[in-house]
């Protein structure tokens, strides 16, 4: 198995999606490597030269932000946020989603599970 | 959507006025502002504002992270106390 940017080793998929295994890397950008490289679209990963693969490290290298640099610089912005204590940095810091969704219903991604409360009304009663 | 560019941001001239003169006679007091929607900008930091909130003001010391920012978003206009427990009542 190929190793590309450290730690990540993409399988047997074809290269353009193997490559979106990497943390900062979409299917924008994938696309956008294997043009460059002249790869084609049917190329697997596990068929890729050497030459081809240090290829790619370059241009992640050189040109991108992946993995843990762009986790740590992610962190940085939402720790920014919490010590100036704005709103957003509230919201960051309660857990809440940040961009002015609704809370009523829904946010599970941000709240995680449901907490159920005892004798209160269900969204259905409520109607 | 976010603004313009070609406006630049958006700033409130008095307040801008308010704290160009606060500068020049080196007052620190806290600038008293309704103008929640001013940008924060580069000139603005070092000082005091009393932002208000609709209901009160919140002295913000501005610092270098904040530029960019609006006035209001240091200035909560709700406050969630958390849920009542219906056991206690």
């Amino acid at each position: 198995m190929p190793r590309v940017a450290g730690v990540d080793i993409p399988n047997d998929k074809p290269v353009w999606i193997a490559l979106r295994y990497i943390h900062g890397i979409g299917p924008k950008t994938a696309k956008d490597i294997c043009n460059q490289l002249g790869i084609e679209d049917k190329v697997r990963a596990k068929d890729l030269t050497e030459d081809q693969l240090s290829q790619i490290a370059g241009i992640l290298q050189n040109d991108f932000v992946i993995e843990g640099q762009l986790r740590r610089q992610t962190q940085q912005n939402i720790a920014r946020l919490r010590d100036i204590s704005c709103y957003r940095g509230l919201r960051h810091r309660r857990g809440l989603p940040v961009r002015g969704q609704r809370t009523k219903t829904n946010a599970r991604t941000r709240k995680g599970p449901r907490k159920t409360v005892a004798g209160k009304k269900s969204v259905k009663e409520m109607r | 959507m976010a603004r313009s560019t070609k406006k630049g941001p958006y700033v409130d001239e008095r307040l801008y006025g308010k704290v160009m003169k606060a500068k020049d006679s080196g007052d620190r007091h806290p600038i008293k502002t309704w103008a929640r929607t001013c940008t924060i900008v580069p000139e603005f930091i070092g000082h005091t504002f009393s932002v208000h909130n609709g209901k009160m003001f919140h002295n913000v010391m501005v610092s270098e992270d904040m530029v960019g920012h609006k006035l209001g978003e240091f200035s909560p206009t709700r406050m969630f106390r958390g849920h009542i427990d219906k056991k206690k009542r």
